[in-house]
């Protein structure tokens, strides 16, 4: 929401006259849950019409507050000191008492909801923070693990202990590309995709090595990832890597038919 | 309850008088509204505004019903509306002289078409919508015209 835009539209004014219809009262109250600004620019807005009220106010009839006030006190009689007969005597000084403890009950209870609000507030806004913090956490947590993916990719791609293997598309995907690091020390393989089509859910790419002219299984993969993907490790000695699509899984033996990239290895 | 009577009860007699236009009929009312006030004080929720905001709108409600009551279009019936309002505008207003500066002179100050607004609104006791099919004005240009008049306002009464 453009909360410049909505208050220059004098919502809150007509808000704090009291004129909205429901609907757009209860959306305006939301609203102010919602952005302090708009909270910030009512209570100017109140705090202007009840300067400008007060200076246009006419001064009621001093009997009328004694008879607001006898009606209040009867009313509260009736209803809460009914036990207070005449018979105690000193009526007046009981409708005093009663008036006065109903004043005194009145301010309590008002500075209570004051301080329940205020308390409600402050809890929300607790809550809100801890909910901003634990997204930061989490944000942090997501970078911070990207990160280490990264650095450990450059660690491979510069290292001269791993060799890179170009694979290149076959006659199946002439587009196709990706590249293999190979550590023969360590046997580690790492794959990362330039190129290669997307698969069906049935099937997934499947990575061999050649060894003594015998395709060792590298593991399978979906291409859905970025970077590079840690692969099986193999034994010393590959000549050659290759990828064919198989079904979900992998096999035990490649499908030669569906061979998508290959590359020999450059002996340095 | 003493307080908020002492406090307020003359601007909410203020608006009730300027919706009603009648003298008794204000004074009856106004009780009615403190009568409304007392029991409902539970219900006066801070979040949504100040609690001058809440006693405005009990005042405004309680005087607008009145003006759709039986009691209150027998008395326009018979042309009963006595010069009340009037009273209010060339006395009342006047007199009430806050720091020596009138209601109605800061209120002139305003540009036209704002002043026009304010006095409608708040001196009048129209509401915005009245305003707007009484005028034939659209309500948004009410509402904007009302929100740059209350901005002034707020200048002039230094609301801060």
């Amino acid at each position: 929401m453009n909360v410049e835009q909505y208050i220059s539209s004098g919502i809150l004014e007509a808000y704090a006259s009291g004129e909205l219809p429901e609907r757009e009262r209860l959306e305006v109250e939301k609203n102010l849950k919602l952005y302090p600004e708009l909270r910030k620019e009512l209570a100017l807005i109140e705090e202007t019409q009840e300067k400008l009220l007060m200076k246009a106010a006419i001064p009621p009839n001093p009997s009328l507050k004694k008879s607001l006030f006898e009606k209040i006190d009867a009313s509260e009689k009736s209803a809460k000191v009914v036990e207070l007969s005449p018979a105690d005597g000193g009526i007046s000084f009981w409708k005093f008492a009663a008036a006065a403890s109903i004043t005194i009950a009145l301010i309590t209870s008002y500075l209570a909801y004051d301080y329940r609000d205020k308390w409600k507030k402050t809890e929300n806004n607790l809550a809100e923070l801890t909910a901003q913090s634990q997204q930061m956490a989490s944000d942090y947590n997501t970078v911070n693990q990207r990160l280490d993916a990264i650095e450990n990719d450059l660690r491979v791609t510069t290292s001269p202990d791993f060799s890179r293997v170009l694979l290149r598309g076959t006659a199946n995907a002439p587009t196709a590309l990706a590249s293999v690091y190979w550590n023969e020390k360590t046997k580690e393989v790492y794959l990362s995709i330039q190129d290669l089509k997307e698969l069906t859910q049935e099937n997934q790419y499947q990575l061999w090595a050649i060894i003594d002219g015998k395709p060792v299984d590298a593991g399978v993969f979906d291409n859905n990832f970025k970077g590079l993907l840690k692969m099986k490790d193999i034994g010393s000695g590959a000549a050659t890597f290759a990828v064919t699509i198989e079904p979900r899984g992998g096999k035990l033996a490649p499908t030669l038919e569906t061979m998508q990239v290959a590359g020999n290895v450059v002996k340095s | 309850m003493e307080y908020l009577y002492d406090h307020y009860a003359g601007a909410l007699l203020g608006v009730v008088a300027r919706i009603l236009r009648k003298e008794e009929l204000a004074e009856e009312v106004l009780q009615d509204v403190f009568l409304k006030i007392w029991d409902k004080i539970d219900s006066y929720d801070a979040s949504k505004g100040k609690l001058f905001t809440w006693m405005l709108n009990i005042a405004r409600n309680q005087a607008i019903d009145k003006t759709r009551s039986k009691e209150f279009s027998k008395g326009k019936k018979t042309g009963d509306i006595d010069n009340y309002v009037n009273r209010i505008d060339n006395e009342g207003f006047v007199e009430q002289k806050v720091e020596g500066i009138g209601l109605q002179n800061i209120v002139n100050t305003l540009p036209e078409d704002q002043r026009f607004i304010i006095n409608q609104h708040y001196l009048k006791g129209y509401t915005q919508a009245e305003i707007a099919e009484e005028f034939n004005l659209p309500l948004g240009t009410v509402k904007t015209r009302m929100r740059l008049a209350m901005k002034e306002l707020r200048n002039l009464l230094k609301v801060e």
